[in-house]
C-alpha cells in the first residue's frame, strides 16, 4: 500500500500544478494508477467487491479534488466503479449458477437441495437490484451494508462450507483478475479513441469541401488525416485560436499531410464562416446534458455556425464523456490563466498592483482557459462508438457509468 | 517640373488632325503585324491607342507592344525618357477600389501605372482573388528612394500617403482628416498652369493623388466620400472667380466639412450617447474607436459610475493603446480578447461599438472582429450601439465580409510579439498549401444592431438607407 500511496502522491501533485496538459493524457495516467490500487488492494473475505469500491473511491476523491477542471481523472475513477460494480454482478450471476449446479451433482445434501433454487433466486434478484439500480431514499439513508446482499450459501453441512469458502477465493481472486482485465481494455480503449474517431471520417468529408476548426486537437487532426488519405477533396481554414496559438501548429500539421490551409485569426471566424460547409472542432469535456466544454473561443464559432446554419460537429473520445450536469459551467468549471497571455505587465503593471487604489485595481485582465457550448448550438457528436445527437448522450452515461457514482465519496464505514 | 513644362506645351503641339492621323498610322501598323502572324503579349486593352498613352512606363516594357508600332510620334519619344505618365493619364486608369483584381488584363494595366512598386504577394487566398493581394510591407524604402522624381506630388500629400503605408495613421476620422489637411495644403500651393482651366487641371491633379493614396493603402469609405465632397465643390466652383478666391475658398469648404462633419458630429453623438449610459453599467467597447472613447471620457466628466470592458484581438491589438488612455484618466477596467467574450458578456450591460462606414442595407462595416462582439451580445440579449458619423455612410450594399474587404499583411499573422519561441510558420511562403489570411474588415449583419447613434440622432438600421438618399441630396455636404 505504502508504494501506491506515494505513486497517488504524486500524481496529485502533477495534477494540482497542471504539470499533466491534455484529456487523454489524464485518463490513461489515472487508469493506470487505479490499476495498481487495485492489483494491490488486499481482498477481504467477505464484500470484495465493496472493499475495491472503497479502495477507489479513496483514491480517486484526492484525485478529482486535486483539479476539479480536469474532467476526464473523475471519468475515469467513475469508469472503474462502474467496471467494478459489473464484474462483480457478473461474478454473482455465474457464481449462483455454480452453487445451484454443485448442489444438483451433490446426492448427500438432498435436504438443501430444495432450498437452494429459491436462494439462487432471491440472491440474484437482491444482488440485481443493489448493484445496478439508482441509489433509493431507503438506502441512502439505512446504508445498507453491501455484505447482506451478497449469497450466502446456508452453514449447514462441513461439506457446503467448505465448499463455499473455495468457491469465495475463487471468486476474490476472479473478481480481481477480471477487473483488472477490464481496466486495460478500457486503456486499450483510451489509446486507440483516435483509430475509432478518424475511421468515421470518410462519412462526414466528400469532396470540395471546406472545414472550418478552432485550435488544435489531436482527434480533430487524425479525423482530417484520415479523410485525406481516403482522398477525399477539402479544405481547411484553421483559427489560431489565441491566447495559445495552437491553431499555427494543427495548420503545420496539416500541411505536412498535404490538405491544403489557410490560417485566420480568431477575430475573422464570422467573416470566414459563410464560405465553410461544416465546423469540426474537439471538445475537453462533453457533460451528461449534451453540453460541451471546450477551449476558449467555441462557443463564439457554435454562435456563428448556427446563424449561418453549418453544422457544428464535435468529434471526442468516449473517455472525455462526464455523467455531471453543468452548472454555472463559465464559473465553476473554468480555469483562469495568467494575463501576461494578453498584456505585458511592463506598462500596466501599476494600475494591476492590487496593493495600491485599496485593494481593488483599476486594471482587471480575464483570461479564461474554457468555454461553454450549450446543447442546442451542436450538431453532431463523432465518438468512438460512433455518431450521436446531443439529445442521446445521457444514454450513453448509463452504459459507462453507474448513478451510485456520481458523488466520489468514501462512504463513512460504520 | 521640368519633365512636366517639357512635355506638356509639346502635347499641346500636336493638333487633333495630327493625332487622328497617328492613330491611323498606328491600327495599320497593328493589322499589318497580325496579318503577320506575330503574336503580340498584348496585355492592355486593343483598339486605338491614342498617341499620349504610348511608350509608357519602361519597367515591365517588355509587355507593351513596341515592337512593330509606329514610333513616329513625338511625344512618344520624348516620354519613354521619363519613367512615369503624365498624371492626367494615370488618373484615368488608375484601378477603382472596387476593381476585379482576378481580371488580368486590368491588374497588368494598373500595375503599370502604378508609382508604388507592388510586389505580387506569395500565396494568394482563392477566396479573395477579387481584393488587391499585395504585400506592402517592402514598399517603404521603395517610395523613399523615388521622392525626387515624383515631383507632381505635393510633400504634404507624399507624408500623408507614407504615414499610411507604415500604419501610423489608422481610423477612419484621422485617416479622412489627414488627407483632407493634406489636400487643403496642396490646393494653397496651387497655381494654375497657363492655358488651363482651373476646374479641369485641379480635379486631375486631386485624382493623381487620390491614385496615390490608394497605392499606399486602399481608401476607407469615409475616405471616399470626403472625396465625393471636395470633387463636387471643386466642379461648382463659380467660374467668375479668380484663383486666390477660388482657393481661399476650397479651403475654408475643407475647414467646414471637417468641422461639421466630424468635430461636431462627434460632439453630438457623444452627447446622444451618454444619455444611455446609467450608472452601476457595465460598457463593452471592442477594438480602439475614437468616438467611443468620447463617450466613455465624457460620461466620467459627468460623473457617472461605470466600467468598461475593453476587448482587442490579433492581429492589430489596437484595444491596449484604449486601455492606456483610459486607465491614465482613472477608468476601472477589464481587458481581455475576443475569444472570452462568452465568458464576459454576462456581467456586461451596453455594448459601444465604432464603425468605419453603415451601408445602405443597415450593415455595419467595421474592424473584423467586430461581427463576432455583436453576435455574442445579441445571444445574451445586450443591446449593441453602433457610433457613427452621417458622413460615413454609404449607398453601396453588402451581404457578407468576402465581397469587398481589405486584405493586410499576412506576416503578421506568423509572428506573435513577446512570443519568440512561436515559429510554427515561419518560412510559410514556401509551402504552396499554406496561406495565410489577415483580413482588416468584416460585415455586421443589421439585425445584431440595436441602435445607430449618429449626428442626426438615434436611429435603427434601417433608417441609414432614408439617410443616405434623402438627406444628402438635399444638403448635398454643406
Amino acid at each position: 500500500m505504502p508504494d501506491v500511496q506515494a505513486l497517488v502522491n504524486d500524481f496529485v501533485l502533477k495534477l494540482k500544478r497542471r504539470k499533466i496538459e491534455g484529456s487523454h493524457a489524464s485518463a490513461r495516467h489515472t487508469a493506470e494508477l487505479l490499476r495498481s490500487v487495485i492489483s494491490q488492494q488486499r481482498m477481504p473475505h467477505t464484500n470484495q467487491a465493496g472493499a475495491l469500491i472503497d479502495a477507489v473511491k479513496a483514491v480517486g476523491e484526492q484525485l478529482i479534488a486535486a483539479n476539479p477542471v480536469e474532467l476526464a481523472v473523475g471519468n475515469i475513477v467513475r469508469r472503474v466503479l462502474h467496471i467494478i460494480r459489473e464484474e462483480d454482478l457478473s461474478s454473482t450471476a455465474t457464481a449462483i449458477e455454480g452453487l445451484g449446479l454443485s448442489a444438483g451433482s451433490d446426492d448427500d445434501d438432498e435436504g438443501q437441495h430444495v432450498d437452494h433454487p429459491a436462494l439462487s433466486a432471491a440472491a440474484l434478484a437482491a444482488a440485481a437490484r443493489s448493484t445496478l439500480r439508482a441509489p433509493s431514499l431507503q438506502t441512502l439513508l439505512e446504508d445498507i451494508p453491501r455484505s447482506a446482499v451478497t449469497p450466502q450459501p446456508p452453514s449447514s453441512g462441513g461439506d457446503s462450507e467448505g465448499k463455499s469458502k473455495s468457491d469465495k477465493n475463487l471468486r476474490s481472486r476472479k473478481l480481481k483478475h477480471d477487473v483488472i482485465e477490464a481496466i486495460n481494455e478500457l486503456i486499450q480503449d483510451i489509446d486507440t479513441c483516435h483509430e475509432q474517431v478518424s475511421e468515421q471520417a470518410v462519412e462526414h468529408i466528400h469532396q470540395n469541401e471546406v472545414i472550418l476548426t478552432f485550435g488544435r486537437s489531436r482527434t480533430v487532426k487524425e479525423f482530417l488525416c484520415a479523410a485525406k488519405e481516403k482522398n477525399r477533396s477539402f479544405r481547411v481554414f484553421v483559427a489560431e485560436g489565441a491566447p495559445r496559438y495552437q491553431g499555427h501548429v494543427l495548420a503545420k500539421e496539416l500541411v505536412g499531410k498535404g490538405i491544403q490551409t489557410t490560417v485566420i485569426t480568431d477575430s475573422a471566424v464570422f467573416a470566414m464562416i459563410s464560405r465553410v460547409n461544416m465546423v469540426i472542432v474537439g471538445a475537453h469535456a462533453i457533460m451528461a446534458n449534451g453540453g460541451v466544454i471546450a477551449p476558449v473561443g467555441i462557443n463564439m464559432v457554435a454562435l456563428a455556425a448556427q446563424r449561418h446554419a453549418v453544422p457544428f460537429v464535435v468529434v471526442a473520445g468516449s473517455h472525455k464523456l462526464c455523467p455531471l450536469y453543468p452548472h454555472n459551467p463559465e464559473v465553476l468549471l473554468n480555469d483562469l490563466k495568467s494575463p501576461s497571455d494578453l498584456l505585458d505587465f511592463g506598462e500596466f503593471s501599476d494600475c494591476m498592483d492590487f496593493g495600491s487604489h485599496g485593494g481593488s485595481p483599476l486594471l482587471h485582465v480575464v483570461n479564461p482557459a474554457f468555454d461553454y457550448v450549450p446543447p442546442k448550438l451542436v450538431s453532431l457528436f463523432i465518438t468512438d462508438t460512433g455518431g450521436h445527437n446531443p439529445s442521446y448522450v445521457y444514454r450513453l452515461i448509463a452504459d459507462y457509468y453507474s448513478a451510485d457514482d456520481l458523488v466520489v465519496k468514501r462512504r463513512s464505514t460504520s | 517640373m521640368q519633365n512636366e513644362g517639357t512635355s506638356k506645351p509639346q502635347k499641346q503641339k500636336t493638333s487633333k488632325a495630327e493625332r487622328r492621323a497617328i492613330q491611323e498610322a498606328q491600327r495599320a501598323a497593328k493589322a499589318a503585324a497580325k496579318e503577320a502572324g506575330g503574336v503580340k503579349p498584348s496585355a492592355s486593352s486593343g483598339g486605338a491607342v491614342p498617341a499620349l498613352k504610348q511608350g509608357k512606363v519602361a519597367k515591365p516594357s517588355s509587355q507593351r507592344k513596341d515592337g512593330p508600332q509606329v514610333t513616329a510620334p513625338v511625344t512618344s519619344s520624348e516620354k519613354k525618357v521619363v519613367d512615369r505618365l503624365p498624371e492626367k493619364d494615370r488618373k484615368k486608369d488608375v484601378p477603382h477600389p472596387r476593381m476585379q483584381f482576378d481580371d488580368k488584363h486590368r491588374v497588368e494595366k494598373a500595375k503599370r501605372r502604378a508609382v508604388v512598386n507592388q510586389s505580387e504577394a506569395r500565396s494568394r487566398v482563392e477566396l479573395f482573388r477579387h481584393l488587391p493581394q499585395y504585400i506592402r510591407g517592402t514598399q517603404l524604402p521603395d517610395l523613399e528612394s523615388k521622392f525626387f522624381q515624383l515631383d507632381p506630388i505635393h510633400p504634404s500629400v507624399y507624408k500623408v500617403g507614407l504615414q499610411y503605408l507604415s500604419g501610423d495613421i489608422s481610423g477612419g476620422n484621422a485617416r479622412c482628416i489627414a488627407m483632407l489637411l493634406a489636400f487643403k495644403e496642396a490646393i494653397k500651393d496651387y497655381s494654375t498652369p497657363p492655358e488651363k482651366a482651373l476646374v479641369r487641371d485641379l480635379t486631375a491633379k486631386i485624382g493623381s493623388y487620390v491614385s496615390f493614396f490608394i497605392e499606399c493603402r486602399p481608401l476607407s469609405i469615409s475616405m471616399g466620400n470626403a472625396i465625393k465632397f471636395l470633387k463636387s465643390r471643386i466642379a461648382k466652383l463659380p467660374h467668375t472667380l479668380s484663383e486666390s478666391e477660388a482657393k481661399s475658398s476650397l479651403q475654408s469648404d475643407i475647414d467646414r466639412f471637417i468641422n461639421e462633419k466630424i468635430v461636431i458630429a462627434d460632439k453630438v453623438i457623444v452627447r446622444h450617447a451618454v444619455t444611455k449610459i446609467r450608472d452601476g453599467d457595465v460598457l463593452l467597447t471592442y477594438g480602439s474607436s475614437s468616438v467611443v472613447e468620447m463617450i466613455f471620457l465624457y460620461a466620467l466628466e459627468l460623473g457617472k459610475h461605470f466600467r468598461v470592458v475593453v476587448v482587442d484581438s490579433r492581429p492589430k491589438l489596437d484595444g491596449q493603446a484604449l486601455l492606456c488612455r483610459l486607465v491614465a484618466k482613472g477608468l476601472n477596467c477589464t481587458y481581455t480578447h475576443i475569444n472570452a467574450i462568452s465568458y464576459i458578456m454576462h456581467e456586461v450591460t451596453r455594448v459601444f461599438l465604432g464603425a468605419s462606414s453603415v451601408l445602405s442595407n443597415g450593415t455595419v462595416y467595421s474592424r473584423v472582429g467586430t461581427a463576432c462582439v455583436a453576435m455574442a451580445a445579441h445571444a445574451f440579449q445586450v443591446p449593441v450601439l453602433v457610433c457613427c458619423e452621417a458622413y460615413k455612410f454609404h449607398e453601396r450594399v453588402q451581404l457578407d465580409s468576402i465581397c469587398s474587404n481589405e486584405l493586410g499583411d499576412p506576416d503578421v499573422i506568423s509572428k506573435v510579439p513577446g512570443w519568440k519561441d512561436l515559429n510554427h510558420l515561419d518560412n510559410w511562403a514556401d509551402n504552396e498549401n499554406l496561406q495565410l489570411l489577415n483580413l482588416t474588415y468584416d460585415a455586421t449583419p443589421s439585425d445584431y444592431v440595436s441602435m445607430i447613434i449618429t449626428d442626426y440622432g438615434m436611429l435603427p438600421p434601417t433608417s441609414v438607407p432614408v439617410l443616405v438618399r434623402e438627406y444628402r441630396r438635399e444638403h448635398l455636404w454643406i
